[in-house]
């Protein structure tokens, strides 16, 4: 694939990952952060696969289609389904105000330009240049997840974490070996089982799954 | 080397046995005539054994073995103690030196018996005089070892009969302010040890006054005869111990009968005369109240621990 | 393979397979099956241990899977003689336990548990570096943890028992660890070959001595660190408690000496200063806690506690001296230390193996509740006695020959050149001689309350000798401790060997010398005359008994008094009531008194009651605060756990930013 072009896609799909990160930190409606991580989901599998045809590794393209499946169709799927009956989208109020988490986006991303310059050294061409992406989607989904109330945004917050870790790998490592790749992506899936069923049941037994209600439960 | 230890142990043994008893009537005697009274005379304490050896032997259901064994215990160790220390002569035997800790933990071993007799009886008073006596007991070791530890120092071993060898040898030693530091402390170690006032009263009738009579109140005709023969011999040997320590003239260097009938004689007048000190002191004294007698040990232990420290200086100085 | 390396191996698979049996036996056989194979296993230690004594070498390595060096056992000679000591002690209490367990202490937990102990227990002395010690040494804390825990179901006090002891022997790891990473550092390796070229003048040896010092006093049960020592040996079974005081808090000696001897040897006077002090006042607390006690096992708990500070005390002799360069009393000294070792080992389990018979046998430790025990469990009886005799120091026993050499070293070391010495020697033989007389005094009132006269209790009355291999096991370890006191010679021939110094002689069949302060004793000439003065005695008393046999009365005359009940007996607290007098001060004990009076009269009294409570003096003063002031920063610290788990999370955002900007700095 000639090189300007693979940048470009490159480029177009660290874009994307950026967007969606953003999007997700802004938007409060429950349904959207879902199906923004889908598109995210979606994006990683397309980097993926440009860089495994740039690359020549067919196996990249096998890991392209698992992360498609996995991250960008059942996740979201199990998310939707742990977050309720169709209704009226929930929306829910961070911690955070909105201002305040915009701000401290921007901050981060700094931080992840200054971090990364170790990283960037290590890989070569195009594809190292999206590394600081990578790592701002990484502290992206932390915030998210420290500073959410409801449980599934906190789930979202943690899957934000691991696709851009697994950014990261891919750009400058040209992947994982598959096998790590499936060992990670099984990970992932038991913890969303886990928490789906563990959501469930405070749901039935408690009427909802604010957290900060579940503070009550310490003593 | 052995035959003469051995002949000497034998002489000493025989002496002893004989001549305690007669000690312990000498002592009675002398308070009596003290006290204004005409007294039962020196042999009494044997007429004492005579009859206790015909009368029956009594023991309560409640006793066991002790009651029989630990009496023949405490003569047994009483004996060894005669045999150990020098009296008659300083020639030990060539693998058993006459060492401190060996003679002190044989007199221990009549301690324990006796106090084991005491608590068999399983009466009130036994116990109570069991569990004073090895409080004593307990309290006057340390000054014994350390007293005699003192009077190591110059000598440099502490086998007795180098002690009273090197003070034979050496007059200025006897009188020398560690020396007397450290026979003043084994004097009231002695007291203590043997039951005599103030520690305890050997004449005593009033059961809560009572040390050694209380342990041995149950026992009857041979046991208690056993028992009083021990407590004796027990007295005759550590007084026959100061006696040497204190004037070491006389003691047998060797085995030959001159030497060994020098040190029969002067055996004999010593021990007849620490005892009348000894008894004549008594009348003057007073029992101590049972709590205030640590008090009395403490203070014998700070003279034994000064008379080492003593010792330390002088050598340093000389 | 050399014979050592066969000794090791044999051991780790006779663990294995006592293990395995523990499991896997029906409960009617375990017990014979498993304790034959703990037995064995203690026998393998012992051999093994002897071999490495006279001289054999050998070397295993272990890989491990985890992270860390692999193991190394080559035992020293040193660690040779106490794996003797470890090995012959847990075969005695594996034959004892045969017979003795029960209920809980029979389930297959606890006999793997054993097994484990005993196996970690042998392999201590048998390590080569840092990391096999800690290893075995964590493994033998672990496996005596469960043991202690094992009748957790019956007696609510062992919960809190197991918590202290738990506490103090991973204080005592981690003071340990820490000695052993400064030493390993200075050395550049973790092997103790590494670590004994350390310069012992310098600040990182002296740091480490302490640190290994302390840590090794606390599994000893060295004063103040001694709080678990009288908690644990009551809570634990019998067999358990003869093996953890008996062998256990040896292993705390074999540290000190592995350090004194092997690893610092040439150290400075304070550091046998320090050990003195602890010694000392461990002795005297030790004992004077012993002889006021009335709980039959806390009595031979804290008599450890005192046999370990004389051990300590002799330690801390001979590196003084040495560091003073007195040869002679200072090599007595050392070697004096390994007789203490030995003759303890033998006479504290025989006191424990016979305070688990009677504890088996009445079902109470308390001897105010005990008596006339003599007459209807004579094995046990006669084997205390011995064990008493062993534990006050007489003779003719093995306490007798140790407690000889260490007064000999100690009244022969002083040299009025160093005014230091001059003064700490008569001290030691003072404060030895106070804790022998003290020691003759809690054996007397043991031996006299719990087998003598008549019973205190209604339990002690239906008392009856337990089964076989406990009246064994019983016999086996009397007879050593008498043995041992017999024919000192062998104990002096292991002692000289592990040592590697002179100093300790033997001659002729039995006779024990000290050529370095000029003393002898011959045990056997001792008996030999003791039995010559004896014959005429019991001749005439035989002669005596045959004219005139004694005639049984029903009741004592206790000076005429008629109603002469056994309740009327002294008992243990009385007996020691003088002494807790005496020595007020130092136990302060609890006194209450209450008199109601009859009526509103102030001088008729209806009732008066009288309670005295004896805690442990150390526990109530210097650890009860400090366990408050822990519990008072715990409590502030817990605000800052307060449930939220976006605090939980905010924690872990802020700490990953704080690394990755210093990172990227």
């Amino acid at each position: 694939m000639a090189p300007v072009l693979f940048a470009e896609l490159v480029a177009f799909c660290a874009g994307v990952l950026l967007l969606t990160g953003v999007l997700i930190v802004w938007r409060r409606d429950l349904r959207a952060i879902v199906r923004l991580l889908a598109v995210q989901g979606v994006a990683l599998a397309f980097l993926v696969a440009v860089i495994g045809v740039e690359a020549r590794l067919p196996e990249l393209l096998a890991v392209a289609l698992l992360v498609l499946v996995l991250k960008g169709i059942a996740l979201p799927v199990l998310l939707v389904r742990v977050s309720g009956p169709a209704g009226p989208g929930q929306v829910e109020t961070p911690t955070i105000n909105t201002t305040a988490s915009l701000i401290s986006l921007a901050l981060l991303t700094t931080l992840a330009y200054l971090v990364s310059q170790p990283l960037k050294a290590a890989g070569s061409g195009p594809a190292a240049a999206a590394v600081p992406i990578g790592i701002s989607l990484v502290l992206f989904g932390f915030m998210v997840l420290a500073s959410r109330r409801h449980a599934i945004s906190q789930l979202v917050g943690f899957l934000m974490l691991d696709n851009g870790i697994a950014t990261v790998a891919f750009l400058i490592a040209g992947g994982l070996p598959l096998v790590v790749e499936l060992g990670a992506a099984l990970d992932i899936l038991l913890v969303v089982l886990v928490l789906q069923v563990l959501t469930g049941r405070i749901r039935a037994e408690f009427g909802d799954i604010d957290l900060d209600d579940l503070s009550e439960l310490r003593d | 080397m052995n035959a003469g230890a051995a002949t000497l142990a034998a002489v000493q043994v025989v002496v002893m046995v004989v001549v305690s008893p007669l000690l312990v009537g000498l002592m009675r005697q002398v308070r009596a005539r003290l006290e204004g009274r005409v007294g039962a005379g020196v042999l009494q304490p044997w007429r004492d054994l005579r009859k206790l050896a015909i009368k029956e032997t009594l023991r309560a259901a409640g006793t066991g073995r002790v009651s029989a064994v630990g009496p023949l215990v405490l003569v047994v160790s009483g004996l060894l103690v005669c045999v150990l220390i020098p009296l008659v002569g300083a020639v030990p035997f060539v693998s058993l030196p006459d060492d401190l800790f060996v003679v002190v933990s044989v007199l221990l071993v009549g301690t324990v018996a006796l106090a084991l007799v005491g608590l068999d009886a399983g009466t009130a008073f036994g116990g109570m005089g069991s569990s004073r006596h090895m409080t004593i007991a307990a309290l006057v070791e340390p000054t014994v070892l350390v007293a005699v530890y003192a009077l190591s120092i110059p000598v440099g071993s502490s086998a007795l009969s180098r002690i009273v060898v090197a003070r034979i040898d050496d007059p200025a030693s006897v009188a020398s302010p560690v020396s007397l530091l450290a026979l003043v402390a084994l004097v009231i170690a002695v007291v203590a040890e043997t039951g005599r006032l103030p520690v305890d009263n050997p004449s005593t009738h009033l059961e809560l006054t009572m040390i050694h009579e209380a342990m041995v109140i149950e026992s009857s005709g041979r046991d208690l005869g056993w028992l009083e023969l021990g407590s004796w011999l027990r007295l005759g040997a550590l007084l026959g111990l100061l006696g040497s320590l204190l004037v070491p003239w006389g003691v047998a260097q060797d085995a030959s009968v001159a030497a060994v009938l020098i040190g029969v004689v002067t055996l004999v007048l010593k021990l007849a005369a620490l005892g009348s000190v000894l008894a004549a002191a008594e009348v003057f004294v007073a029992k101590l109240r049972l709590f205030r007698v640590p008090e009395l040990l403490a203070g014998s232990f700070v003279l034994a621990f000064l008379a080492v420290t003593a010792s330390y200086l002088v050598v340093q100085a000389g | 393979m050399t014979q050592v390396e066969v000794g090791l191996w044999a051991q780790l698979v006779l663990a294995l397979a006592t293990v395995s049996i523990a499991v896997l036996a029906r409960p009617a056989l375990r017990a014979r099956l498993a304790g034959s194979a703990a037995a064995a296993l203690g026998v393998a230690g012992a051999v093994t241990g002897v071999i490495a004594l006279t001289g054999g070498q050998g070397r295993l390595v272990i890989p491990l899977a985890l992270p860390v060096d692999p193991v190394v056992l080559s035992p020293t000679p040193l660690g040779g003689f106490f794996m003797v000591v470890a090995g012959a002690v847990g075969a005695v209490a594996a034959v004892y336990a045969i017979g003795y367990v029960h209920g809980p202490s029979a389930s297959s937990t606890s006999w793997a548990a054993f097994a484990t102990f005993l196996l970690g227990m042998q392999l201590v002395p048998g390590a080569a570096d840092a990391v096999s010690f800690l290893l075995a040494w964590e493994l033998m804390a672990a496996a005596s943890t469960v043991l202690v825990l094992t009748e957790h179901r019956e007696r609510i006090e062992v919960r809190s028992a197991a918590l202290w002891y738990a506490v103090m022997t991973h204080l005592s790891f981690l003071l340990i660890l820490i000695g052993f990473a400064v030493l390993s550092a200075a050395g550049h390796g973790t092997s103790f070959a590494a670590m004994s070229h350390v310069d012992p003048e310098s600040a990182g040896a002296s740091i480490a001595f302490v640190l290994l010092v302390l840590g090794f006093a606390t599994k000893a049960g060295i004063v103040p660190m001694h709080v678990w020592l009288p908690r644990a040996h009551p809570a634990a079974p019998s067999h358990v408690s003869a093996v953890m005081s008996a062998a256990m808090v040896k292993m705390g000696v074999y540290g000190v000496l592995l350090v004194v001897l092997q690893l610092l040897p040439a150290g400075r006077p304070w550091w046998g200063l320090v050990l003195l002090a602890l010694g000392t006042v461990s002795a005297l607390y030790g004992i004077l806690q012993a002889s006021v006690a009335t709980d039959l096992k806390r009595l031979l708990a804290y008599s450890t506690t005192e046999n370990v500070g004389l051990m300590f005390l002799a330690i801390g002799t001979g590196v003084l001296l040495r560091a003073y360069a007195v040869v002679g009393p200072a090599e007595v000294a050392a070697g004096t230390t390994l007789l203490l070792v030995a003759s303890h080992a033998a006479f504290k389990t025989t006191l424990f193996l016979g305070a688990g018979s009677v504890l088996h046998a009445t079902g109470v430790r308390d001897l105010d509740r005990l008596g006339g025990l003599g007459k209807r469990m004579p094995t046990t009886a006669a084997a205390f006695g011995i064990g008493a005799l062993g534990a006050a120091a007489l003779p003719i026993t093995c306490g007798f020959v140790a407690e000889w050499a260490l007064l000999q070293s100690l009244i022969h070391g002083a040299r009025p050149e160093d005014r230091l010495v001059a003064v700490v020697m008569p001290l030691a033989v003072a404060v030895v001689a106070l804790t022998a007389g003290l020691a003759l005094m809690t054996f007397v009132k043991a031996y006299g309350i719990a087998f003598l006269a008549r019973p205190r209790g209604p339990e002690a009355g239906v008392a009856h000798e337990g089964p076989a291999s406990m009246r064994v096991a019983l016999v086996v370890s009397a007879v050593v401790v008498v043995g041992l006191g017999l024919l000192p010679g062998v104990m002096a021939r292991a002692v000289v060997r592990a040592v590697g110094l002179g100093g300790i002689d033997v001659f002729g069949v039995s006779g024990l010398g000290l050529p370095g302060v000029g003393a002898a004793l011959d045990p056997v000439a001792l008996t030999g005359l003791t039995l010559l003065v004896a014959v005429s005695v019991l001749v005439v008393t035989w002669r005596m008994a045959r004219r005139r046999p004694p005639r049984p009365v029903e009741l004592a005359w206790g000076g005429g008094g008629v109603r002469v009940s056994p309740r009327m007996q002294y008992t243990a607290t009385s007996y020691a009531e003088p002494l807790s007098r005496v020595f007020d001060d130092a136990l302060r004990p609890e006194r209450d008194l209450e008199i109601t009076h009859a009526g509103e009269s102030r001088y008729l009294v209806e009732r008066v009651q009288f309670r005295q409570q004896l805690e442990d003096v150390v526990e109530v003063r210097a650890y009860a605060p400090g366990v408050r002031l822990v519990d008072r920063i715990g409590l502030a610290a817990r605000r800052l756990q307060n449930g939220s788990i976006h605090r939980y999370l905010g924690y872990s955002f802020v700490a990953l930013i704080a690394v990755l900007i210093v990172v990227s700095l």
